[in-house]
């Protein structure tokens, strides 16, 4: 396994162990509301192990040895890309598993799909800015972003619970309207990220080589 | 004249500062040495050398090859020492090494603890817990082990200890004796590094300001001693770096070979001595001058 990548996935298994040590039991089994609250934090949790993963780089290291930027960058977009179709992966079984239960349906798997996809392109859009502007400058952004990303998700909470008729986004017309074929909905919007995700892969690859900010 | 290392009109802009215009050559099997106080430019220099740092403007080929087109194979045939060299802090010496030997096809695990032993470094140590001197000698021996035919050094010297100076100075020397190995440092001090540099370049706010082969910038520069009124005006007026002492007064020419029929009989009588400068009254002449 290539040294960098290994020493990046680190972060990103340890995120995701404890992603799914402290929310997936809820998953399992609490009702409607954990389907609409848990993959919110998946965003959160991707956006943690990217920021965890940059704080401790050392791109100027990196540089001086015979790894082209290409090859950075595609490791570090393969762990975001990685860790996002795990979590996807693990929520949509889940997901699929408690539709019996009437707890889960068509809609949760398109919302958690949507969740997941903003989380993906939003980690790739992070680390890219990482290597516009340097990780000391965007530390404050990212941990603001994370910040926020935690309290949308408790406010989200509470308003399910304490305000009558809050609407549910997984239950937004929009997302109702997706859900009558979510699976093929469901590769749409997913190819649609992965052509976000490859232009930032690729907008990374000029950026990280023009920048100094990140060294 | 095979050459290793070509930059054509290098420019790189910074805010407060700019390599400017620089265009050089370096021979295979040479030691090239970049001076020049603070600030002058040699570690932004030595980065576009190094295809550390991108430039607006100008080429650097090494081994005829652009790192545009081969940077991974051009990475493996240099050994780069950052003047302030960065590592994994929360890792050891050892795991650093474990971490940069896939990349090199001529990584040499033996050699590389060698050099630890030579340096007294400790591979067991985590890298938080070096000093400068020894982060410095545990990027030294990552260079050093990787069977680079380039080494590009930026103040390879610095935070070394006296023993240790002297044998990376003698190593540096010998393996650029004993093969193919090209060597380019860069130090505002010329520590030692004087003695081994066989082209020497000097720089200042971002600009060649002299190159030269060492031993004829030596011959032409002198130090000359003289005996107070011994020299005519015209000759004292053209010297620079002047020393007024008590016996007698000494300053730099940079034109010996000019003035010495000059001062033929001035020798002949004793009045006036010529003496070998050291690199760094010629730097700090230099300075001035620019």
């Amino acid at each position: 396994m290539d040294p960098i990548l290994r020493r990046s996935s680190f972060y990103y298994v340890t995120s995701a162990a404890t992603y799914l040590v402290i929310m997936g039991r809820y998953l399992l089994t609490r009702d409607w509301t954990a389907f609409e609250i848990i993959p919110m934090f998946m965003p959160v949790w991707l956006l943690s192990a990217m920021t965890a993963s940059e704080s401790d780089e050392r791109y100027a290291f990196l540089r001086t040895l015979p790894v082209p930027d290409p090859t950075v960058v595609r490791a570090k977009f393969e762990l975001v890309l990685a860790s996002a179709a795990f979590q996807w992966t693990l929520l949509t079984a889940v997901t699929l598993a408690r539709t019996g239960d009437g707890v889960a349906g068509r809609s949760t798997l398109v919302y958690l799909t949507l969740v997941c996809l903003v989380g993906l392109v939003s980690a790739a859009a992070g680390q890219v800015a990482v290597w516009r502007f340097g990780f000391s400058a965007m530390k404050p952004v990212l941990i603001g972003a994370i910040v926020v990303g935690i309290l949308t998700v408790i406010g989200h909470l509470i308003s399910l619970r304490k305000v009558d008729g809050w609407p549910a986004l997984s239950g937004l017309p929009v997302v109702d309207w997706l859900a009558r074929a979510p699976w093929i909905s469901g590769a749409v919007l997913a190819a649609l990220a992965l052509l976000a995700f490859r232009g930032l892969m690729r907008m990374g690859v000029r950026i990280k080589a023009s920048s100094e900010a990140h060294l | 004249m095979d050459t290793v290392l070509e930059a054509r009109t290098l420019t790189k802009h910074y805010e407060h500062f700019s390599l400017r215009d620089i265009s050089l050559e370096v021979r295979r099997g040479s030691i090239a040495g970049f001076f020049g106080p603070n600030g002058a430019g040699k570690s932004t220099l030595l980065k576009a050398l190094a295809g550390q740092t991108p430039v607006q403007q100008g080429a650097v080929r090494v081994f005829g090859q652009a790192y545009a087109d081969a940077e991974q194979e051009l990475k493996n045939r240099i050994g780069y020492v950052p003047q302030e060299p960065t590592f994994y802090q929360d890792k050891t010496v050892e795991w650093t090494a474990r971490f940069v030997a896939p990349y090199f096809s001529r990584w040499d695990g033996a050699g590389f603890y060698r050099l630890l032993d030579q340096f007294k470094v400790n591979p067991l140590k985590k890298v938080r817990h070096l000093s400068g001197g020894q982060k410095k000698m545990l990027s030294l021996a990552l260079a050093l082990s990787h069977g680079a035919d380039l080494l590009i050094l930026d103040e390879p010297t610095a935070g070394l200890d006296v023993v240790r100076r002297r044998w990376l100075l003698d190593e540096l020397r010998a393996r650029v004796a004993e093969g193919d190995q090209t060597v380019v440092v860069a130090s505002h001090i010329t520590d030692g590094l004087d003695e081994i540099a066989e082209e020497i370049w000097f720089l200042d706010e971002g600009r060649i300001v002299m190159h030269e082969d060492k031993d004829d910038l030596l011959s032409r520069w002198k130090r000359i001693h003289f005996r107070d009124g011994a020299l005519p005006q015209a000759i004292e007026d053209r010297l620079v770096r002047l020393r007024r002492m008590p016996f007698g007064s000494s300053g730099l020419t940079g034109e010996y070979p000019e003035l010495r029929d000059a001062l033929a009989d001035a020798f002949a009588r004793g009045d006036v001595k010529p003496e070998n400068a050291s690199l760094e009254d010629v730097l700090l002449s230099l300075i001035k001058e620019a």
